[in-house]
């Protein structure tokens, strides 16, 4: 699932547009970005409150199992992801 | 009239300066620490500009860098100046998330809207069975949650 403060269709058009097989979640308030603490405020287009890139890897029971502030790669995800399974 | 010497601390004060702005942009992708790496490097670098600045000055007949000096330092104040900018860019694109759910914690609930305009919450995301590759289905062992920029 990936998150952003995009609009529905903004996140539409996206999918159409690079062909994405999983869903887009539109977080127009940003409220689950802020519950995330992952606000960037004012960084978007027209001064728009974005959410900065993470990952979060959360299990059935929801908790989080892995995650990423941008200083890991795709190999300690898999790990991860491994473990999970 | 004796030789003046080299003022070496002006010309590596200087480097040093340059390598401290260079890694920061090279590295700040891989770790967010390198900003502490970099704020080093320039205080040690401030260091030895200042205290080759005092000697070209001071004791001129013993030292070069009257004009060197100058150059160098405001050179490396202006790579200092790159960096400090560089940082609060870092800062505006990239927030700090200290308070970001940390591993071994519960994951926030939340509720949006997927592309269709349907609220999606978490729980429902992580209880929901989804249709597999094989055609069945399976409730999921767990979800991976990608926060984006977006269009911006």
């Amino acid at each position: 699932m990936a998150i952003s403060a995009d609009s529905p269709e903004e996140s539409r058009e996206l999918i159409r547009k690079a062909g994405l097989t999983y869903p887009l979640l539109s977080d127009g308030k940003a409220e689950a970005i802020r519950r995330y603490d992952l606000l960037a405020p004012k960084a978007g287009i027209d001064g728009r409150d974005i959410a900065g890139t993470a990952e979060f890897l959360v299990d059935a029971s929801g908790t989080v199992r892995w995650r990423n502030l941008s200083e890991a790669g795709p190999a300690e995800f898999m790990e991860a992801a491994k473990a999970v399974q | 009239m004796t030789k003046r010497l080299w003022n070496w601390r002006l010309w590596v004060g200087f480097g040093v300066s340059f390598l401290a702005l260079l890694i920061y942009f090279l590295l700040l992708q891989k770790t967010r620490s390198i900003f502490w790496g970099s704020l080093v490097l320039f205080v040690l670098s401030a260091a030895l500009l200042v205290s080759g600045l005092k000697r070209a000055y001071a004791q001129p007949q013993s030292y070069r860098g009257k004009i060197a000096g100058p150059v160098l330092t405001v050179l490396g104040a202006l790579f200092l100046g790159f960096f400090g900018w560089g940082v609060s860019l870092a800062a505006k694109y990239f927030p700090a998330a200290r308070n970001a759910p940390k591993v071994g914690q519960k994951a926030p609930e939340f509720i949006t809207v997927d592309s269709h305009g349907n609220s999606v919450a978490l729980a429902q995301l992580l209880s929901t069975s989804m249709p597999n590759s094989s055609g069945g289905a399976r409730t999921p062992k767990g979800v991976l949650l990608v926060f984006y920029r977006g269009y911006w």
